[in-house]
């Protein structure tokens, strides 16, 4: 066992020390506060980095662990296998970047303690997440992550209208599609939180059957766990609940609407979100767990099968859900007329293509396929969709308008900003040689060798919609005509300290791209052998056909929005507005496929429909008129009852009846009195006759 | 488990000298300021806290720690007081609550007394709020720590006159009646837990520890009543004490004492009071009648879900914001019924653990009901807020880490007592078929939804958005409003870190005297 040194808890520990360090700042002013903030995640990122250079070096996974509460077996400190390490490395430097950005960005907002607090706390959470070795210490970690979110997503909590998401106005079913920030970071938060919920009862069954929460005591017989859930017909609920959490937090249907609206927070926190962390902590989980599934199903496949087809078919599921968000978000993608929205729903479409790759892989029956696709997806994507989301920020900061009818024609104005979102473009329609395209294509390549057909062509479809969508927004943005809303405000390219870290992504992408072919097998091979349930080597064989089918979708998507946008220079909407069925289509794709509308109406309605009846008809007209009214009511009514019946007849019965009886005695015993001797001989006999009799009886003769 | 005797009565001592206290100020009346009766009063209950501290720290909290006095009580078994890692976490909440809530009480109560002025109502003055302030935390103190029923009760009696007092005198709104109808809740809850209590003693005995050996004496319910009379004796104690609880059902007077109360005081009545139903179910009833109590657990496990959502749904619909805290205790303490019910230890040591992050989060949030109703002019209709953390932030945050204590978010112990009770629920169902297994997972699910959604819907409502007009003047109170907030929330903070402290030894006890 390699010595595991303590100092790399600094990873998770040094942001949330910089956390507490901004909070005890609160009244220092200027940039202190930012610089203490990315003081202590560049020291995260350096711990992150050669924390990753061990790990890989090492033949087993590098694991520290100092006993935090014994009683429920939680420890903290670090559990880096290969998938650990890259996950926090790629967190800790993306996070630094974003926070340099943020120095900038976010330099003359009065909130700067709360943002750099929770900014700084939400880094902290997610490597102690990324690091756990146990799964109640994840789900604090992940918990953390909620909270930060919460707090950043509704951090201008004042709700002015520039930072709302949505059309003003615009209704879908009758309910309002703009969102504020104090709403949607409550969205956040309780859609997440529903999820969290299924997420703490698998902790809890697998604690009860364990004895314990730690990951690798969960690796070490999955098989035999998995069978034990089966043998009470519980394995395929234990499933559905244990990765709901990771669902939620990765906003794939039915949960994604929470991320949506999450653009109300500052545009870097936008970044953090979508690139480093949070929705990436639902991914990293189903990275987690799959090897670990997927070797109780390889291990029970001829012994148990029913077993096996359970576990089978948990992941058949995840790859259509995953495949199935990627669908419908990108369609969403394509109609969307805000700049962030656009990525935002870019975010939701990628995470399902992770969902789809590492489910579909784990079906190939060679898991390790699942987790190569699934984190070189979500660290391509990572990259590019924080230099897409910083450079957004910036154009929105210069536009004054987060509505893409507000832009156009900045590349005029903003030629750095345009080439280094261009760049990140390409690498987000999948466009080779950039990084976007090898990782889609893993993702497709799983879902093809799974045979999960229509998760697969949901996917395949998909690359035609990213790249579509992409183009449609660069050309809208940069090349389209210029709004008037630009030609009465030139927009200026954005300061050094935002600029570098987005352009500094961006060549990440294309140079990653260019390099991956040849660090692909190595990537391959130190993740299938030193992950976690993992263990085989994994080789990979691309398949050409597939890679120039794909390409081909790509290339007709940026086509087709190059003839629109850039070519004829169309406003699609005009000729849209005119044909009622597309008119109807473009609705449906605008509010979202009326999922939101369909919540609002159906379940917060009916939940608020039902919590008021229970109130109006239970708690106040049955309840509290019982107890309150009813029953005061009865026992006063019992009580005059009582008055008038039983009470009286006694009252009567003691103070007339008997007084009139005692006194007719009396008076009777009065008429005895005749003062005539013979009478009173008879009375004493009569007497004296009596008392022996029941003398007599009473003696019992 | 060792059982440790005192060399001195220590632990009658937290009660008896909050009790001197109450007395002293009494006398004292109006000769001295309001600061050294909270002073005098608030220090005495921080000795109380002190001690436990001390004890546990002296001792470990892997022994049982007795007073050395016994009184035998002719028919009545013996009297005597013991602490331990059950009851240290419910001590530690009642001292802490209370004796942060006495400095509190200064410039709330300053406030109250003037707006009675206004009112033309003449209340008795301080001496008088702090003498019964501090019997009924005093009191509060002494049930959790008795060795016998009778005992109990004669405590949990104190606790409902000064309780009753203070809201007949200081309360809002229908005072007068509210406090009546609080004391026959109470009083009925608690009858009916003597009428058990005694069934119980006159045929078995009334000690539920032997302060001889030192030992909880384990199923002597179950074992010495016949079926039918154990049967009922055991329903008398147990609906006795939820009414305490005030589960759902019998819940229906908590909304209107707690909101209604001087704020101070629905802060210990909420989490304090209400709670030691909970707590001392395990530690009374179940503890006579372990076997009887598990065959009632399916409906209790029932009835502590339906509490959870009851309570949830109802708080979704108030617009008081007292209101709303109140109904908010009612599914809380289903959260606790919950790790009762699952009858295993992690249930148990939930359930202690939720008392104390009860206390801790609902404390404060009905002390910032309090900032606000003092701050604000008595404001205390939600929809007449809004954007109050843009010029409250001190007090949104308090409100904030409030209700990350009742939802266990961290970095607050809630998030632990979540997990436990969690765990013990889970392990319920776990070999009883996939319908339980769904149908509990389905429960915990809209129950904790809801609790998410009405804590942070209503941080919305009262901290976000825009700020209306009659707001603009409003500031964060600071001084002793804020201070024993800010305690309260480092005292959580604390405890999320160092839980295992707390946490090993109560599981180690649960394991030793339930196992």
């Amino acid at each position: 066992m390699e010595e595991a040194p303590m100092s790399y808890i600094m990873v998770w520990l040094a942001p949330w020390l910089g956390a507490v360090l901004v909070l005890l700042m609160h009244r220092v002013g200027g940039r202190a506060k930012g610089l203490v903030g990315v003081a202590s995640l560049l020291v995260s990122a350096i711990f992150s980095t050669l924390l990753l250079q061990r790990a890989l070096a090492s033949e087993e996974p590098l694991h520290f662990a100092a006993e935090w509460v014994p009683s429920l077996g939680v420890t903290v400190g670090y559990y880096a296998d290969a998938l650990a390490a890259i996950m926090a490395f790629v967190v800790a430097w993306l996070s630094f970047l974003i926070a340099v950005y943020s120095l900038e960005y976010m330099g003359h907002d009065p909130g700067q303690t709360r943002y750099w607090f929770f900014f700084t706390f939400f880094v902290g959470s997610m490597e102690f997440l990324v690091l756990a070795d146990n799964l109640v210490a994840m789900f604090i970690g992940w918990e953390g992550t909620g909270l930060a979110s919460y707090a950043l997503i509704g951090h201008w909590f004042t709700d002015e209208e520039d930072k709302w998401v949505g059309d003003p106005g615009r209704k879908a079913l009758g309910i309002p599609m703009w969102f504020e920030p104090s709403h949607s970071g409550l969205r956040a938060l309780v859609f997440t939180r529903l999820g969290d919920v299924g997420f703490l009862v698998g902790i809890a069954v697998l604690h009860i059957m364990l004895g314990t929460t730690s990951l690798e005591a969960m690796a070490a017989n999955p098989a035999g766990w998995a069978a034990l859930l089966a043998s009470k017909g519980i394995l395929a609920a234990f499933l559905a609940f244990f990765i709901m959490g990771a669902l939620a937090k990765s906003a794939q249907f039915p949960f994604h609407e929470w991320l949506v609206t999450a653009m109300t927070g500052p545009t870097s926190v936008s970044a953090l979100i979508h690139a480093a962390t949070m929705v990436k902590a639902g991914v990293y989980f189903l990275l987690r767990v799959t090897p670990i599934l997927a070797g109780a199903a390889s291990a029970l496949r001829v012994t148990s099968p029913e077993v096996y087809h359970t576990i089978e078919g948990f992941f058949a599921w995840i790859a259509i859900i995953g495949g199935f968000t990627a669908f419908m978000m990108a369609t969403m993608a394509l109609v969307s007329r805000e700049l962030k929205l656009i990525l935002a729903f870019s975010t939701a479409s990628q995470l399902g293509y992770m969902f789809l790759a590492t489910a579909a892989g784990a079906l190939t029956g060679t898991a390790a396929l699942g987790v190569f696709a699934g984190l070189s997806h979500l660290v391509s994507h990572a990259v590019f969709k924080a230099s897409l989301f910083l450079a957004a920020g910036a154009i929105i900061h210069a536009v004054h308008s987060r509505f893409i009818d507000d832009m156009g024609g900045l590349a005029a104005y903003m030629p750095a900003t345009f080439i280094a979102m261009l760049l990140a473009s390409l690498s987000l329609a999948g466009l080779p040689p950039f990084m976007g395209f090898w990782t889609k294509d893993t993702v497709l390549h799983a879902a093809h060798e799974a045979h999960a057909q229509v998760a697969f062509m949901l996917g395949f479809i998909t690359a035609l919609l990213t790249a579509a969508y992409t183009m449609r927004m660069v050309l809208r943005v940069f090349l389209y005509e210029p709004s008037n809303h630009v030609a009465k405000h030139p927009p200026h390219e954005a300061g050094k300290l935002m600029l570098v870290p987005y352009a500094l992504l961006a060549v990440i992408s294309l140079a990653g791209g260019a390099l991956w072919p040849k660090l692909e097998e190595g990537f391959a091979e130190v993740l299938s052998e030193k992950t976690l349930g993992l263990g085989t080597p994994l080789h990979l064989e691309p398949s050409v056909s597939l890679m120039a089918a794909s390409v081909g979708m790509v290339v007709a998507g940026l086509g087709v929005s190059f003839y629109v946008y850039h070519i004829l220079v169309a406003k699609p909407m005009e000729t849209i507005s005119r044909i009622p069925i597309l008119y109807k289509l473009h609705t449906f794709l605008y509010d979202r496929w009326f999922i939101n509308a369909i919540y609002y109406r159906v379940v917060v309605d009916g939940l608020k429909a039902l919590s008021r009846a229970i109130y109006n008809y239970i708690d106040q007209a049955v309840v509290d008129n019982l107890y309150h009214r009813f029953l005061p009511w009865a026992i006063m009514g019992a009580s005059s009852l009582l008055w008038k019946t039983l009470e009286h007849w006694i009252d009567t019965g003691f103070h007339v009846s008997l007084v009139n009886g005692v006194l007719s005695f009396s008076d009777r015993v009065r008429r005895m009195q005749t003062g005539i001797l013979n009478h009173y001989i008879l009375f004493l006999w009569l007497g004296l006759t009596v008392m022996l009799v029941l003398i007599t009886w009473l003696a019992g003769w | 488990m060792e059982q440790i005797i005192l060399e001195q009565p220590i632990l009658l001592s937290t009660v008896l000298v909050p009790i001197a206290a109450a007395m002293a100020s009494w006398a004292l009346g109006d000769r001295v300021k309001e600061d050294v009766h909270a002073g005098l009063n608030g220090g005495a209950l921080l000795y109380s806290l002190v001690i436990y501290l001390a004890l546990a720290w002296r001792f470990g909290l892997d022994k049982i720690v007795r007073d050395p006095w016994v009184w035998d009580v002719p028919g009545l078994g013996r009297f005597s007081m013991i602490f331990d890692a059950m009851v240290f976490p419910v001590l530690v909440g009642i001292a802490l609550v209370t004796g942060l809530v006495a400095i509190y009480s200064v410039p709330y109560m300053r406030h109250r007394f003037e707006e009675m002025e206004h009112e033309g109502v003449k209340a008795p003055g301080w001496g008088a709020y702090f003498m019964m302030y501090t019997m009924f935390a005093a009191a509060m103190l002494g049930t959790v720590m008795t060795t016998n029923t009778v005992e109990f009760y004669l405590f949990l009696e104190l606790t409902l006159i000064p309780s009753f007092l203070l809201i007949a005198f200081y309360g809002y709104g229908d005072r007068v009646r509210i406090a009546i109808l609080y004391m026959l809740w109470t009083q009925m809850g608690a009858v009916l837990f003597l009428i058990g209590a005694l069934a119980l003693g006159f045929n078995v005995g009334f000690d539920f520890y032997d302060p001889a050996t030192g030992r909880f004496m384990l199923g002597f319910g179950d074992e010495g009543l016949a079926g039918g009379l154990a049967t009922a004796v055991l329903a008398a104690m147990t609906i006795g004490l939820l009414v305490k609880m005030a589960v759902f059902g019998v819940h229906i007077w908590l909304p209107y004492a707690h909101a209604e109360a001087p704020t101070p005081i629905s802060a210990l009545l909420s989490p304090n009071l209400i709670g030691i139903g909970g707590v001392m179910l395990l530690r009374i009833v179940y503890t006579a009648f372990p076997s009887g109590f598990s065959s009632m657990a399916p409906i209790l496990l029932f009835w502590a879900v339906a509490t959870m959502i009851y309570g949830g749904f109802m708080a979704l619909q108030q617009t008081d914001f007292k209101r709303l805290l109140a109904y908010s205790s009612v599914s809380q303490m289903g959260y606790m019924m919950l790790g009762l019910a699952s009858i295993s230890v992690y249930g148990f040591a939930g359930m202690i653990l939720h008392y104390l992050v009860h206390a801790y989060g609902k404390a404060i949030l009905f002390l910032t009901a309090g900032i606000l109703i003092t701050m604000l002019h008595g404001l205390r209709s939600i929809p007449r807020m809004g954007g109050l953390a843009a010029k409250m932030p001190v007090t949104a945050a308090l409100a904030l880490i409030g209700f990350m204590n009742i939802t266990g978010i961290p970095p607050m112990p809630g998030l632990w007592s979540e997990y436990l009770l969690v765990r013990g629920a889970v392990e319920y169902v776990f070999s009883r078929g996939v319908l339980e297994f769904v149908a509990l997972g389905g429960g915990l699910l809209l129950a904790i939804g809801l609790s998410t959604a009405y804590s942070f819907l209503t941080m919305k409502r009262i901290f976000y958005g825009s700020l209306p007009d009659h707001l603009k003047e409003a500031r964060d109170a600071g001084g002793s409003l804020t201070l024993p907030l800010v305690a309260l929330a480092a005292a959580g903070l604390l405890t999320f870190l160092f839980i295992y402290w707390m946490l090993d030894p109560l599981m180690a006890i649960l394991s030793q005297v339930y196992g």
